[in-house]
């Protein structure tokens, strides 16, 4: 059997998705009885709860039930949270509203349409409290609190000092700093979130239905919610979720929710959210201020950096947060060998939508001041960003690299990756080009990003967000385990069982592609389940899709699930056929003697005597075909007392060049030509690959150009639809170069590392370097976004009545 | 958002003034207004259905006339809530006299939304207040045309 594994195989989930097949929340179909449900809102940012008239809304015809955050509360204890700070998230508000767009009132209905209608006649009262949005106002003296008992808007704030910073910076030849604000945006999906709730009091249990990507971590944090055991809430997830992005983590508060409403109301609850819920009371990105200083010898070699990082994690720290501000934790320093690094990591609270993951998650943010910095320090000392790169990029044989900050590198070549981006780009030319295009007033740019892409996450590393000390007071946590089923009927057809939740990887493809090599069986035999079902899969906290780590991790499961099928089947055809197993091979579905390849056995033989005829298997071997796999990764140990952690299990490379022109007139930025280079060690699947760049690269051209979430200074949202949020669209992506170097990781059996978020965290800064590139003549720093047009005409403007002033001067 | 603006009403300061303040007209010249009661001295509670953008609906609001000058000058605090969201709305009057019959009407306001209304309406926002005010205006101004002539 030919190498299936590396191939660039079509998905076998198009063939149903495009023919209207696909089996997404709202397909599924509801148990009988089931009732709608519509969420009530806030309109304020934050007030007091004073009463919520609730009659007017009971009265009309259909509805089953009007729910609020004091009926709720009876079934309910708060979220925990990973942060000491004592904050109270409930899924609905129960004394206060925080932030617009809270849940306030839950109405069980025949129909939605019922539902929203009786939602108008519900009457709450608020008491007006000022609002905070502003990141560095939450941490002043007088700001609002959100939350009384905690005392102040910080929910986590921690150091961390690695190597000799303080001498770095005193030897410096240049200190470096600047300060950069990264802006609230999130992703996007077509399909919202959507939940079944039923609860069912013959067993105490709650069966939810949603679009719930993991980590499963989250089924206990629900569990301990609702005050059952965890094996009282069955959380099953569909086959199929229309795009995730990572903002389906953030389901859990409205699962919780909907399963109080079923139990209140009780009947079986649906409930799809709609568009402007979801862009206001889903989840997002965090929005960051970052002081960043670099340590800088005259050759442009960094010695040191010294981050503040200020995350807004909005309403309610809400896990996983602040999980925002330690993802990255590891890779801190990016693709440079940085060995000194001073971190000031703060997690505050606002009157703004709580956050969650997202593409990219603390990447984008890690890497916009990181390498905004880089660019500026050449600049600075007037040499070519290339160069400053160059200097101090990790070299090659210094992998496994151990970074300032715990992580262990696994593989790379950054140096061949950076130059194959600047070839393919045509970095010289393109600076030939500019030089002449400037004569000619026009303003074009370079811009280069180098950044670490992260993936599989070490289940440890959230707990970053406490001291040693307080560490040292729980268990301790590790690991990043994922678990496959391979199992084989009497007939020897294969069914494979994952646990990575896909929201459209195309995961099925890439499983049964694995299985396929490992036992020798056509892909088109091989049927993958995707479904996860808590009461039935096998699966672990850290289940999921989330962290690119799939390719990291749910395929290692799935290849070492195989590999027992294959030894059960081979022990099986020893016994048969007499012979030693080192004398067997397996290949077109059958064993072969290595020496003697007319005597072979075949594997659906060997399967159905594992069903049909147990009592032939040799001595204690039990019947039936049907392997769990769970697989982690040893590098992937707990934070140490010195807060060393090596936050995730496979580190790839990803160098972009983009050059842009910008419209003088109207300021619009345009993108010329978008290069990028990706080291993700062994491709398991290079068509899907690709399509996993281009959709991260397009989430990160959104960031960098397109997308944000307004509010305006007293907390109003301001961008609650597509017409104010704007996406980009297919006529907004570039033309894109994708190359891949491959060096495999030692970390994973099949070399592979995750890659589906590389540009998501890479384009945001490599389009901003793009464009204070462009705009060096007017001398002016780019250090948010996104690069609107009414952004970069403002600056340019500003830019050129300073230019007056001077003249006149 | 806040705007100003000013016009000529052709009356007397004096009947300018009653006018204004005159329930039965204010309902019939604020747009989308549906019902205008007096429940307190200077206080009304009135039902107002606006569409902003896509988000149209029902506003149950109150009214309240302050800082009252007798002829001259008056504040309009408006409050509205509603399944769209929030308004909240200070407009400031000021009447000059211009000749026995005719009187100059200086306005400014200063308004807030919150809610749906400004996730999705915050672009048309400008807009829409003009057009509610001006309407305001203009059917005023027939209206005291009309009660003018048939005095």
């Amino acid at each position: 059997m030919d190498k299936v594994i590396g191939k660039a195989v079509t998905r076998v989930e198009d063939m149903r998705l495009l023919t209207g097949q696909g089996k997404y929340i709202d397909d599924i179909g509801t148990p009988a009885q089931t009732f709608q449900a519509a969420i009530l809102r806030s309109s304020s940012s934050h007030a007091n709860l004073v009463s919520i008239d609730t009659a007017e809304a009971e009265k009309v015809p259909g509805v089953k039930a009007v729910i609020t955050g004091e009926q709720v509360k009876k079934y309910l204890e708060p979220f925990s949270v990973g942060v000491s700070a004592p904050v109270h998230y409930y899924p609905i508000a129960v004394d206060k509203v925080r932030y617009v767009g809270e849940p306030v009132a839950v109405v069980v209905a025949k129909s939605r349409y019922i539902a929203e209608d009786a939602m108008e006649r519900i009457k709450v009262k608020y008491e007006a409290l000022p609002p905070v949005v502003d990141i560095e106002g939450s941490m002043e003296e007088d700001a609002p609190i959100l939350h009384e008992n905690v005392g102040s808007n910080i929910a986590n704030h921690r150091t961390f000092h690695y190597g000799k910073v303080d001498q770095a910076f005193e030897e410096a030849d240049r200190i470096i700093k600047h300060k950069y604000l990264f802006p609230k945006y999130t992703a996007t999906p077509v399909e919202t979130y959507g939940i079944i709730a039923n609860y069912e009091s013959s067993e105490n249990q709650y069966t939810v239905h949603a679009n719930f990507h993991g980590p499963f971590v989250i089924q206990a944090i629900m569990a301990q919610a609702l005050k059952i055991p965890s094996n009282k809430l069955r959380i099953i997830v569909p086959k199929d979720i229309g795009g995730s992005y990572g903002i389906k983590a953030g389901t859990f508060p409205y699962m919780v929710l909907l399963s109080v409403a079923s139990r209140i109301a009780g009947c079986p609850v649906k409930w799809i959210e709609d568009r402007q819920e979801h862009l206001s009371a889903s989840s997002s990105g965090t929005d960051r201020v970052t002081y960043i200083e670099a340590a800088v010898k005259n050759n442009g070699k960094v010695t040191g950096l010294r981050m503040k990082m200020i995350d807004n994690v909005g309403a309610y720290i809400r896990a996983p947060e602040p999980a925002c501000l330690y993802r990255t934790h590891a890779n801190s320093t990016g693709a440079y060998d940085i060995p000194n690094l001073h971190i000031d990591a703060y997690a505050i609270m606002t009157n703004k939508l709580p956050t969650g993951l997202i593409r990219g998650y603390g990447g984008q943010e890690l890497y916009f001041p990181l390498e905004r910095i880089m660019q500026r320090v050449a600049f600075e000392l007037n040499l070519d960003p290339a160069d400053v790169i160059r200097e101090n990029l990790i070299k090659k044989e210094q992998f496994p690299y151990k970074t300032a900050s715990g992580g262990m590198y696994d593989s790379g070549d950054y140096m061949k990756g950076f130059e194959l981006a600047l070839e393919t780009g045509k970095y010289e030319e393109f600076r030939k080009k500019q030089e002449k295009a400037r004569k000619e007033g026009k303003i074009v740019g370079v811009g280069l990003a180098c950044i670490v892409e992260p993936s599989g996450s070490n289940m440890g590393y959230i707990t970053v967000a406490l001291t040693p000390e307080e560490r040292a007071k729980s268990l301790p946590k590790s690991g990043c385990s994922e678990a496959a089923t391979v199992s084989m009927d009497p007939m020897g057809s294969v069914n494979v069982r994952i646990s990575t939740t896909p929201s459209g990887q195309g995961h099925e493809t890439v499983a049964a592609q694995i299985v396929s090599e490992v036992l020798s069986i056509p892909a088109d035999k091989i049927k993958v389940v995707a479904e996860l079902d808590t009461s039935t899969s096998a699966w672990s906290i850290a289940s999921g899709s989330y962290s690119s780590r799939f390719a990291s991790l749910g395929s290692s499961a799935v290849f070492y699930a195989a590999h027992k099928v294959k030894e059960k089947l081979m022990k099986i055809a020893s016994h048969q056929m007499k012979v030693s197993e080192s004398e067997l091979e397996l290949r077109d579905g059958a064993f072969y003697e290595k020496n003697d390849p007319t005597k072979k056995y075949a594997l659906k033989r060997a399967a159905g005597s594992a069903h049909w005829n147990p009592l032939s298997l040799p001595e204690g071997m039990e019947p039936g075909i049907y392997e769990t796999y769970y697989y982690s990764v040893k590098a992937a140990e707990p934070p140490d007392e010195n807060d060393l952690i090596n936050s995730s299990v496979t580190y790839g490379f990803v160098a972009d060049l983009v050059t842009v022109e910008i419209d003088p007139d109207t300021g619009e930025v345009r993108i010329l030509d978008y290069v990028t280079i990706h080291d993700a060690g062994k491709l398991l699947n290079p068509l899907i690959v690709d399509g996993q760049i281009f959709g991260g690269l397009a989430h990160g051209l959104g960031g960098a150009l397109y997308e944000e979430l307004v509010y305006d200074n007293k907390g109003q949202l301001l961008t609650g639809s597509f017409m104010d949020y704007l996406c980009p669209t297919a006529p907004e992506i570039p033309n894109v170069t994708i190359k891949h170097i491959e060096t495999p990781s030692p970390m994973t059996p099949l070399g592979a590392k995750g890659l589906g978020e590389g540009n998501t965290m890479s384009a945001p800064v490599a389009v901003a370097n793009a464009v204070s590139d462009a705009l060096t003549p007017y001398q002016i720093e780019i250090d948010t976004l996104p690069l609107s047009p009414n952004r970069i005409w403002t600056l340019l403007n500003q830019a050129k009545q300073n230019k007056n002033k001077e003249v006149t001067v | 958002m806040e705007g100003k603006g000013n016009m000529v009403l052709e009356a007397g300061v004096n009947r300018a003034y009653e006018v204004l303040l005159d329930p039965a007209v204010l309902e019939k010249c604020i747009m989308g207004c549906k019902k205008l009661v007096l429940v307190d001295d200077n206080k009304y509670e009135a039902e107002l259905s606006i569409g902003i953008a896509a988000i149209k609906g029902n506003y149950s609001s109150t009214i309240e006339i302050l800082d009252l000058e007798e002829p001259r000058h008056y504040k309009l605090a408006v409050k509205g809530e509603g399944a769209p969201g929030t308004v909240e709305a200070v407009g400031i009057v000021d009447l000059t006299p211009d000749g026995e019959s005719s009187t100059l009407l200086n306005y400014s306001y200063e308004a807030e939304v919150g809610g749906k209304v400004a996730m999705v309406g915050q672009r048309m926002l400008g807009g829409v207040a003009k057009l509610v005010i001006q309407d305001f205006f203009k059917k005023l101004g027939k209206e005291l045309k009309r009660m003018e002539q048939s005095a």
